[in-house]
């Protein structure tokens, strides 16, 4: 079984995250690996463990490819970075196609792909989707349960919604994006950290993809950052200091009157 | 270009592949393993697993082989949880296992090595007695030759992982008389119905570091064959421990400076959220400086450290760097602590607040490698070229 995984290196939750200027973000260099991309990836590792096979994880990016090195140090074969100078400033749209670009070249069959359920940096959820659009194929978002019928080449999965969970079903290749739940990403044994740490990563470019300089970047971008704004501070605590009853009725006035959030 | 402060990329990852397993493992615990005053078993186990315990024996014997800073990278991030299971773990990954790994015959290395780096086993060193600890020259434990093997006969007191040891390395002497020059170490197993070694006395309950279990270890009579010896030729123990000591001190320094940063990065979030008289109380001066002082003796602390790794790595002479960069973390860790506690005001007088528990851990420090009082006199004895 050839499974693919999507993963993006993403600032730290404990990161400090400022907005510089309108269109630019100043980030504490503290990346993390996207912790649903974790659960992708765990998710492939599961499946080759049943079934054999080979998990190879992808990313889009210039700089960093820890990402990739932790796919590896949880136990993945193979690891490839996409990155030429012309993806600087490409939006969800174009990574998406440059993924999609790789995984079409046809010495690449795939039985799968999956992603997490969205970055926790855009929180955009868009590649993964737009990757099986431009593929071809089905998907399905947001998976908690996944079930694999290899000589058939069917899946059923599960998702939550409101009230209940939907079970669906699709043949393979198809893609999908992972939720917590699904599975609780491993720790990787030391032994796999150390081949990460020393594991080159292959590189792929624009050329290599045939893509055009002009189909990825800022330029091309159907999405543009008009303006970044900081959350707004936290109001002053307001004290009520009149005694029981009243204060409650008060209370009540002000949730409903001022804070409008009843 | 001659310096570079850098780390690789590849230390970089290895930090943070050990950051993010202590932050799964070993955080979400903290309160409880203090609390239980109990050593871990599940959570050994599970740590176990991942391969730590062999970071720095051959890869042989199951081990990683790494070198001194990717060691000292993982002490530093595994102080970050739980003190005593940081020092249960470094007592395994370290001191331990050190002497087996370097002096022990193939036997040994199977009998002994390989399980101690799956977790299976649990090692100690024992160098401590009722008169003697910084000052080894003091040890009476005895080890008498006889046929095929030794006889040793002592009390050793303050064993971390003692309780539970399956095997010790034990400083014993073969004639008191002899003072430095007698020392030795010794393999001695724990006593079965088959097996000559040692028991366990007093169990000790600590101010700090509770959830590393440590007491009293009894040889009466304990027969060792002569393989478990460990050392070249009779005489050498002391040299030996010197060469161990530079390790276990800047290993040392690195439990102290992570106690101290976990302890200044909680307060950093306490003084920006607790309001007094109208502002949070990181908006006064007097608590800022608090973190001043922390942050200018926290960044000397962690590149002399680091810097000590380097040369034990390089095989550059560096006892006395060694000794200093332990001396000053573990001064700056107690600053920290205090300060700390004042930040907290008197919530940090209760145990629902993490400072005590800081202060606690970090007081088990002030001993580890020679108390600061016999490494400042060494010290200053140095530096004076008396």
């Amino acid at each position: 079984m050839e499974i693919y995984v999507l993963v993006k290196q993403v600032p730290d939750p404990e990161a400090i995250v400022k907005v510089k200027s309108d269109s630019e973000l100043e980030i504490e260099n503290k990346y993390f690996t996207n912790f649903f991309d974790e659960i992708a990836i765990e998710a492939g590792l599961k499946l080759r463990e049943k079934f054999g096979g080979k998990v190879t994880v992808l990313t889009v990016d210039n700089k960093k490819v820890d990402a990739l090195r932790r796919g590896i140090a949880m136990g993945a074969d193979d690891a490839i970075q996409i990155t030429d100078p012309a993806l600087e400033g490409s939006d969800q749209f174009a990574i998406a196609k440059a993924l999609a670009t790789y995984l079409n070249l046809k010495d690449k069959p795939f039985d799968l792909i999956f992603a997490g359920r969205q970055a926790m940096d855009d929180d955009a959820g868009m590649v993964g989707p737009a990757v099986a659009e431009l593929l071809g194929i089905p998907y399905v978002n947001v998976i908690t349960g996944l079930e694999v019928d290899d000589p058939k080449k069917e899946v059923k999965v599960i998702r939550e919604v409101d009230g209940g969970k939907e079970i669906l079903s699709c043949s393979l290749p198809a893609l999908f994006t992972c939720q917590k739940g699904l599975n609780n990403p491993r720790i990787p044994q030391v032994m796999n950290v150390m081949k990460a740490m020393k594991a080159q990563i292959k590189k792929v470019d624009l050329a290599a993809l045939g893509l055009n300089a002009e189909e990825v970047g800022g330029k091309a971008a159907k999405i543009k950052v008009q303006k970044y704004l900081p959350p707004p501070k936290r109001p002053p605590v307001k004290m009520i200091k009149e005694d029981f009853p009243e204060n409650v009725k008060t209370l009540v006035k002000l949730l409903r009157e001022e804070a409008k959030i009843i | 270009m001659a310096l570079d402060f850098n780390f690789t990329e590849e230390q970089e990852f290895f930090r943070q592949m050990v950051r993010d397993a202590v932050n799964r493992l070993i955080m979400p615990k903290v309160k409880e393993l203090d609390e239980k005053e109990e050593f871990p078993w599940d959570l050994w186990k599970e740590f176990a697993a991942l391969g730590y315990l062999g970071l720095r024996h051959d890869e042989k014997y199951g081990g990683m082989g790494t070198d001194t800073i990717t060691q000292m990278i993982f002490y530093e991030e595994l102080a970050r949880g739980s003190c005593g299971f940081s020092m249960s773990a470094t007592m395994q990954i370290l001191m331990g296992t050190y002497f087996i790994a370097r002096f022990g015959n193939e036997n040994i290395k199977q009998k002994i090595l390989v399980p101690a780096i799956k977790g299976e086993k649990i090692g100690t060193i024992c160098f401590t007695e009722d008169q003697s600890g910084s000052d080894l020259a003091g040890t009476r434990t005895l080890a008498t030759k006889v046929d095929g093997g030794w006889k040793i006969n002592g009390r050793k007191q303050w064993i971390t992982n003692g309780p539970i040891a399956d095997f010790a390395t034990v400083m014993a002497t073969i004639d008191p008389k002899l003072g430095l020059k007698g020392l030795n170490f010794y393999l001695v197993e724990r006593k079965t119905e088959n097996r000559d070694g040692f028991v366990s006395g007093q169990r000790l309950h600590k101010l700090g570091s509770r959830c590393s279990v440590t007491g009293e270890l009894v040889m009466d009579n304990a027969f060792i064959p002569d393989e478990n010896f460990l050392g070249e030729e009779i005489g050498k123990g002391v040299q030996y421990a010197g060469e161990i000591l530079n390790e276990v001190r800047v290993m040392t320094g690195m439990n102290a400076l992570s106690i101290a940063k976990e302890a200044m990065e909680d307060a950093r979030q306490y003084a920006n959220n607790r309001i007094a008289f109208g502002n949070p109380i990181s908006r006064y001066q007097l608590i800022r400086e608090k973190f001043a002082k922390f942050w200018a003796w926290y960044e000397a602390s962690r590149t002399y450290l680091y810097k000590c790794a380097w040369m034990i790595q390089n095989n550059i002479p560096c006892i006395h760097d060694c000794m200093l960069a332990k001396y000053h973390s573990t001064e700056m860790c107690m600053y920290a602590v205090e300060e700390v506690m004042r930040i907290y005001g008197g919530n940090a007088f209760c145990s629902e607040y993490p400072p005590q528990r800081f202060w606690r851990d970090a007081k088990f420090l002030l001993y580890g490698g020679g108390t600061h009082e016999v490494l400042c006199d060494y010290l200053g004895r140095i530096y004076c070229k008396e």
